[in-house]
């Protein structure tokens, strides 16, 4: 449970204040509503690569990192498909170094085209390190590209390829910043014990004199259409054992079909004693390792099903018992135990969930985002509203193989 | 608009716990934290992979303390503890074994039955261990397709010795031939009340305390094991190559001593300068002036009998020769400049911090007092070390690591394209 108070600046700035009585720390966390797929599809990666320039300096402050140091300061961001997360711990009485940073990057930015040159061949280390120079390292490149047609969730957040990251143009980085990184277009989160009066003092005076930025014409994305034949590709790859991913394409962030979805995966897999890790693995060996999870962005995601399979195993034999737990949901209704179970887990969770102050800062913003404060504390209730007869209704009309796009690994011999 | 002028920043306040021998001879530590209707209960073993003898055998033990109890099968364990919304996580490191169980307080007593289980009746069904075994054959062959996981294989090899103790890894067959009497064997001589302490953390009632002591009680009768570890014989330099990398996995490292050394601190502080925070000269050298990384890091590690530096980076392939030569070169300058007061001042901060972040939640004190009972101190350690932080002087860490940081005995390692 997150008690906050809110308040929105004349420029537009969202801010949301947690009071946490117990922390030496304060968590300062301002997203930006902007993502990869705010990219164009010949320019994919920009939003990272935006990520990282974020760190690069402004006329005021050439080095970010100094002066946050210099408060025993800690700080990162991580950009998503649909937003751009940067957050800031100091010890709570230096938390204006972290709100004058924020503020000062927001508009101040400063980068040359040696920076520019320089950050690139960072992000394409990335690009090798995390996709290429390890097995299956490609899946989500190439999964999201059968899942997604028209949608701007087909390519990766880090982008398509490393060439698309090479062509980036100061002029682009000059456009992306005017548009995106202004106050009508951030959320800005902070938990600490200093009383919340204080706190929006403090916000009004570093972000209050910011200019509000052009007014984003409402956004919208190309909405993805059913999966209405089962898509397939077979990777022969030099991986250490076949792997099985099957992708189904889900509802939208706060459709009821997503807390659906959202609860169905843990029943398979949220936790030690879930269906696939006890039948599909520890019993029947058919995988070494499995997982059921959705991949939660805001517009549609995918419910995933996963699992690298044991030697012997065929593949058609691992396909069809990961089918299998998903009839048996349909077939055998779930017991009120085991749906109280996952309920149980989900509410366990929010609470180890918020127990730092940066978590909570965090949260603040990603559900401000949402647009609907009331799923801050409210998403539990929903969970123990969904019953077994709405999660097998739900995976007889959309989880079919008619309706996936599977992906295979299989190992070179 | 100016940057804000630095608050005075107190050094954090070091939670301190209350102790007691119980019944067993097993000691069990209390940190009471009211704050957030949470409990931590951690069991610590001197199980570590370096004290079995047969392959996996400590590891299988650990993860499978869970799989099956005199009074519940493994499914049953999993069940309880997940209706409960309770955590249970087992770790192992080189020397110890830590097993933890994480619920609301509310639920503490439910979720300790079931640990009571886990800790004092594991049985090891065959057809469990049988299964784990299986399974952790194939994770493991997965594993070493990684450049990540073979570099620290390698890297372990080059700085102890390929049977050491601290070196050795052992083929994926090795599960193969793992029996359930090892296991137990190990279990009964390394799991004993001589060899365990444990810890509870966060919001709870004196009844559990009560109820801990009485799971230690539960444990098999029996000595700490008394192993003697070897002398280190160190590589200087190894590669592994693996075909269509593209990127080098690059591992420098130095063996030197664990923490009770009275250079340990200093070479913490070293190495923190050194690649422990984003503006650490690796960090700045590698990625920010070269771009030849996305990250390069060092640090100290500390083992109960031994200890070592290490500097670390994945670099990409065509300058792998450049990034080696520019890391042993800044390990060379900390010995050969004075670092600046305006820098060590950055590092202070950077420890300080760390320091602080660790105790924000009610869990970060756990892991700091086990970290320092593991190592024959009290949390008194952890406000020494902070006074120590603040006091050292420019002209100490260079001689530091002048003295231990040498070019001749640092160990190399490679793992990178053909």
């Amino acid at each position: 449970m997150i008690d906050y108070k809110e308040h929105q600046l004349s420029n537009g700035l969202r801010v949301l204040v947690n009071q946490d009585e117990c922390s030496a720390m304060a968590a300062v966390s301002i997203l930006y509503e902007v993502g990869s797929r705010d990219e164009q599809p010949a320019h994919t990666g920009f939003a990272h690569l935006f990520e990282h320039l974020m760190f690069r300096g402004t006329q005021a402050e050439p080095d970010f990192d100094g002066p946050i140091q210099e408060v025993c300061g800690e700080n990162n961001a991580f950009t998503t498909a649909d937003y751009t997360n940067y957050y800031i711990t100091t010890p709570k009485d230096n938390f204006e170094t972290a709100l004058y940073m924020e503020a000062d990057r927001m508009t101040g930015l400063n980068i040359t085209p040696e920076v520019l040159a320089l950050e690139k061949s960072v992000v394409i280390e990335e690009y090798n390190q995390r996709f290429l120079n390890r097995p299956y390292g490609e899946q989500w490149h190439l999964l999201r590209d059968m899942v997604y047609q028209s949608a701007p969730y087909r390519w990766p957040v880090i982008g398509l390829t490393p060439d698309h990251i090479r062509n980036a143009s100061m002029e682009e980085v000059r456009s992306f910043y005017g548009q995106f990184y202004n106050p009508s277009n951030a959320i800005l989160g902070i938990s600490s014990a200093l009383p919340s009066e204080r706190v929006f003092e403090a916000v009004e005076r570093y972000f209050g004199h910011l200019e509000a930025g052009p007014q984003l014409s409402a956004r919208s994305y190309a909405v993805e259409g059913a999966i209405e034949s089962p898509r397939r590709r077979v990777v022969e790859a030099d991986v250490p054992a076949d792997q099985i991913t099957i992708a189904f394409l889900m509802e939208e962030r706060g459709q009821r079909g997503y807390y659906v979805c959202d609860l169905l995966t843990d029943l398979l897999a949220g936790g030690e004693s879930a269906r696939i890790f006890q039948r599909l693995v520890k019993q029947q060996r058919l995988f070494s390792a499995a997982n059921a999870y959705i991949t939660g962005e805001r517009g549609q995601g995918m419910l995933i099903l996963t699992g690298q399979i044991s030697p012997g195993v065929s593949i058609e034999q691992a396909e069809e018992a990961l089918y299998g737990e998903l009839e048996r949901l349909v077939n055998e209704t779930v017991g009120e135990y085991e749906l109280q179970k996952v309920q149980n887990k989900f509410e366990a969770n929010i609470t180890f969930g918020e127990l730092n102050v940066m978590n909570k800062a965090m949260n603040l913003c990603y559900y401000r985002m949402l647009g609907d404060m009331s799923l801050l504390n409210g998403e539990t209730a929903i969970y123990r509203s969904i019953s077994a007869q709405e999660i097998a209704d739900y995976i007889s009309s959309h989880l079919s193989r008619q309706q996936s796009a599977t992906l295979i690994y299989r190992r070179k011999q | 608009m100016k940057r804000p002028a630095i608050q005075p920043i107190t050094a954090p306040a070091i939670p301190h716990y209350t102790w007691r021998t119980t019944s067993s001879g097993a000691p069990i530590y209390l940190l009471h934290n009211s704050t957030q209707g949470v409990v931590r209960v951690s069991f610590v073993f001197r199980a570590g992979t370096s004290y079995q003898s047969a392959p996996f055998s400590a590891s299988t033990v650990v993860n499978t303390l869970s799989e099956g109890t005199a009074n519940m099968s493994g499914a049953q364990v999993a069940e309880g503890l997940d209706f409960l919304g309770s955590y249970y996580d087992a770790n192992i490191d080189r020397d110890w074994a830590v097993v933890t169980f994480c619920s609301l307080s509310k639920f503490v007593h439910p979720t300790l039955d079931i640990a009571e289980e886990v800790i004092a009746r594991p049985t090891f069904p065959e057809s469990e261990v049988a299964s784990y075994c299986a399974k952790r054959k194939e994770q493991l062959h997965i594993q070493r397709s990684k450049p990540d996981q073979l570099s620290r294989e390698l890297f372990g090899k080059a700085l102890f010795g390929p049977n050491h103790p601290y070196g050795i890894t052992s083929p994926e067959e090795a599960y193969d031939s793992l029996s359930r009497e090892q296991l137990v064997e190990f279990y009964h001589t390394h799991y004993n009340a001589a060899s365990a302490f444990a810890i509870i953390c966060g919001d709870f009632a004196d009844d559990v305390e009560a109820r801990v002591e009485a799971i230690l009680a539960a444990l098999p009768a029996g000595e700490a094991d008394q192993r003697a570890i070897p002398e280190p014989t160190a590589t200087p330099l190894s590669t592994l190559q693996i075909k269509g990398a593209v990127q080098s996995s690059l591992k420098i490292g130095v063996p030197l001593f664990s923490r009770s050394h009275p250079d340990f601190v200093p070479m913490q502080i070293v190495a923190t300068a050194l690649g422990g925070y984003f503006g650490s000269r690796l960090m700045q050298n590698l990625r920010e002036q070269h771009g030849y990384t996305y990250g390069a890091y060092a640090a100290m590690i500390n083992l109960d009998e031994s200890g070592y530096f290490v500097m670390s980076a994945e670099v990409a392939a065509e300058h792998t020769d450049a990034a080696i030569e520019e890391m042993l070169g800044e390990m060379e300058r900390i010995g050969r400049e004075e670092i600046s007061e305006e820098e060590l001042d950055i590092v202070r901060k950077t420890i300080v911090g760390d320091v602080m972040r660790i105790f924000d939640g009610p869990f970060g004190a756990a892991d700091v007092t086990i970290e320092n009972i593991q190592n024959n101190e009290n949390n008194d350690y952890t406000e020494h070390f902070l006074e120590r932080v603040a006091t050292i002087t420019p002209a100490e860490l260079q001689q530091v690591a002048a003295k231990w940081l040498k070019k001749s005995s640092a160990v190399v390692t490679i793992v990178g394209p053909k």
